[in-house]
């Protein structure tokens, strides 16, 4: 099997399985604080875990490519956490089958950890700094929710197991899989408006045949094709020497597109889209919680600014005009 | 729904050489760096343009039986792409290297392609478009220029306007009614060459709001020209001017008109910028690696032969609008944006000023904001 046929077996088989699974019953249960245990375990037994530490096997574009798909299913479990956490530290945690999650550092404290409650393993991580430390002896302090109800406890952590470095600052990782996350779930949402639009009639037509509207959803699309291009570029940059500046820019820019494919889906869905019944909310609430995780737009865009002022006026240019 | 799918390309080995070597040039021809901005229709400079003829960076993905280099579309981005952001003053081959030769190359009978297409090659040819009408901006396909077949010749009548360099251009390629409109308003309708400087068009100068002359129209009142000035076949106008307007959407100079903003932006904040001022460089910067990316994969799928009618004005879309946003963001950067008097009289000033009165016509040329929405919209399945 070539490396083509690998990454498109990859999709195909994520694909099925969260479409199976990830129906608007399972985002309510899991909101209500219920760990979506089934879902875990076929996605464990698939070897979906193991993206991030089969490096033989699997690339990082394999690895991200699945992130956004876990994001067009707002599949609700710490997938993003446990997988870069298992790549980080193989030797711990080749052979567990738990959750290992990840949160920032803060003295004694591990603060905005998903799923905290949930985790056998955390790993604590700096802000701008290449150093972090797995736990084994850890206790929940706060359980806390984000905006889309999904858990973001702080954890009280006692010694660390083992504490390494790392080449590529691991809160630009998570940044980065936060930024393919939402590339994921701003397509879906762009597909509920253009499924909305279709089937829902007024005036005697369906709205999609509306001037107003036609334009609200080429602007949604233009955001989401902007967001899905920024993405694969932060991921095509792993290895390089312009990571971080490519994650700042993917993900200051798709958090830039959370704003205006939120606010104009919404929109498009009226009332409707307002209800706790439907589900788009499921995905926005997601897009508005996670623009701001990892690293907000302005965070990234002031490190990537700052850097390019470095650079200076006359190799603006040369800075911004890679070969990839 | 359907997938608009921009492909991850990287450029190659060659293709980064070769900007190398623009870089170089760019350097050595500082002398013709005198425009405060990078729009591509104000600097006009044949001198210019024939030195870039002589490297062979026009008409660079023709065939060299044209007088073309046989280089592929990222050849050609990469040298676009450069002289743009520095600035070059390109308007005088830019529509013929861009869409005029690429029309002809694709439509134009043999005989067109070996008389019009070496010159323009050789940055000394010079193309207008014959588009809008006095009474025909979005809506073409309602244009009334008419070209009567008469014997050997057509007689052409009617107003084309909103011409950029009709008065120094050398040929317009104007889109024309060469039967009458019936219900397939579609039909009926041919591209024919007009030589500007011999065949007796009227041309009136239109001052713009930002004080240029780069427009004009063109008045045409029995205008004679021979019957083989029809580009490919007559009636197929309008199959035409719309592959054509997909040429013209997706390119750099869709969103680099202000990138001379940027550049003294950041010499304006420093080495050592506040917060905010790095958090808006950030933010101009993430939208160009963006864009950038967009439009050169927009250029591998013209490269191979891919359909790039919804992705290119999906890219003109958003780089027009990004293009207008930019010298907003640039306004705020001072103690006090622009009531700052350190601004006073400095290059970045300059350049702000030179690209907001510019900037009415990014979201307009080339296809409206609204014209570009309805083509996505089609793309999206919605009409």
């Amino acid at each position: 099997m070539d490396r083509s046929d690998l990454t498109s077996l990859i999709a195909d088989s994520a694909e099925k399985i969260l479409s199976d699974f990830c129906d608007k019953k399972l985002l309510d249960q899991s909101e209500a604080g219920v760990f979506a245990q089934e879902l875990w375990d076929e996605i464990r037994s698939n070897g979906f875990l193991d993206l991030g530490i089969l490096k033989e096997q699997y690339s990082s574009q394999d690895l991200f490519a699945f992130l956004k798909i876990c994001g067009r299913y707002a599949a609700p479990l710490p997938l993003a956490e446990t997988i870069l956490a298992r790549g980080w530290f193989p030797d711990a945690l080749l052979d567990e089958s738990g959750v290992a999650s990840i949160g920032v550092a803060d003295g004694l404290e591990v603060k905005r950890v998903a799923w905290g409650r949930s985790a056998e393993w955390l790993v604590a991580i700096n802000i701008e700094g290449s150093s972090l430390s797995l736990f084994r002896d850890f206790e929940v302090v706060e359980q806390k929710m984000n905006m889309a109800g999904e858990p973001s406890d702080t954890l009280k952590i006692g010694d660390p197991v083992s504490l390494i470095e790392l080449k590529e600052e691991p809160f630009a990782q998570m940044a980065l899989a936060k930024t393919n996350l939402l590339a994921g779930t701003l397509q879906s949402v762009l597909d509920l408006g253009l499924l909305f639009a279709t089937d829902r009639v007024q005036f005697g037509r369906s709205i999609s045949k509306f001037q107003a509207i036609q334009h609200s959803l080429a602007v949604v699309a233009a955001e989401v094709a902007a967001a899905q291009r920024a993405a694969d570029a932060a991921v095509d940059s792993i290895g390089s020497d312009r990571f971080i500046i490519e994650v700042a820019a993917g993900k200051a820019r798709v958090g830039e597109a959370v704003g205006i494919v939120a606010e104009q889906t919404h929109q498009i869905h009226g009332a409707m889209g307002f209800t706790h019944e439907h589900q788009l909310h499921h995905f926005t609430r997601r897009l508005w919680a996670w623009r701001d995780e990892w690293g907000s737009e302005s965070y990234w865009q002031r490190r990537l600014g700052e850097w390019l002022s470095r650079q200076g006026p006359d190799n603006l240019w040369a800075s911004l005009a890679t070969p990839g | 729904m359907p997938a608009l799918q921009f492909d991850r390309i990287a450029l190659d080995a060659e293709t980064e050489n070769l900007r190398e070597k623009v870089r170089e040039f760019v350097q050595e021809n500082e002398s013709h760096f005198e425009q405060p901005n990078s729009d591509f229709v104000t600097g006009h400079d044949p001198e210019f343009s024939r030195k870039l003829g002589e490297k062979g960076w026009i008409g660079m993905t023709w065939p060299a039986k044209y007088g073309g280099g046989e280089r592929s579309n990222f050849n050609r981005l990469v040298v676009t792409e450069e002289l743009l952001a520095a600035g070059a003053p390109v308007s005088a081959h830019w529509i013929a290297d861009r869409q005029s030769g690429p029309l002809l190359l694709r439509f134009g009978t043999e005989e067109q392609r070996q008389k019009y297409l070496p010159g323009i090659c050789r940055g000394e040819s010079y193309f207008s478009i014959g588009m809008s009408e006095p009474d025909t901006g979005s809506d073409l396909a309602s244009v009334r220029t008419s070209a009567i077949l008469e014997g050997d010749n057509y007689r052409v009548n009617g107003t084309k306007i909103w011409t950029t360099d009709a008065h120094r251009n050398d040929y317009i390629i104007c889109l024309v009614r060469t039967q009458p409109a019936e219900e397939n308003r579609h039909a009926g309708l041919s591209q024919i060459i007009i030589d500007l400087k011999r065949d007796g068009a009227k041309v009136r100068p239109i001052k713009n709001m930002a004080g240029g002359e780069d427009f004009n129209e063109v008045v045409f009142e029995d205008v004679v020209v021979p019957k083989d000035r029809i580009v490919g076949e007559s009636g197929n106008g309008w199959a035409q001017v719309t592959s054509e307007l997909a040429y013209e959407r997706s390119g750099p100079e869709r969103f680099l008109s202000a990138f001379r903003v940027f550049v003294e932006l950041v010499r304006f904040c420093g080495p050592d910028p506040t917060q905010y001022q790095a958090t808006v460089i950030g933010r101009i910067a993430s939208h160009i690696m963006t864009l950038r990316r967009m439009s050169i994969s927009v250029a591998g799928m013209l490269e191979s032969g891919k359909d790039v009618v919804v992705e290119a004005a999906l890219v003109k879309e958003l780089g027009n609008n990004f293009e207008k946003l930019l010298p907003e963001l640039a306004r705020a950067v001072g103690s006090d944006g622009f009531s700052d008097f350190s601004h006073d009289s400095d290059l970045f000033r300059r350049t702000f000023e030179d690209t907001m009165l510019l900037s009415p016509s990014f979201t307009l040329r080339g296809g409206t904001r609204e014209i570009l929405r309805g083509v996505i919209a089609r793309g999206l399945g919605l009409r």
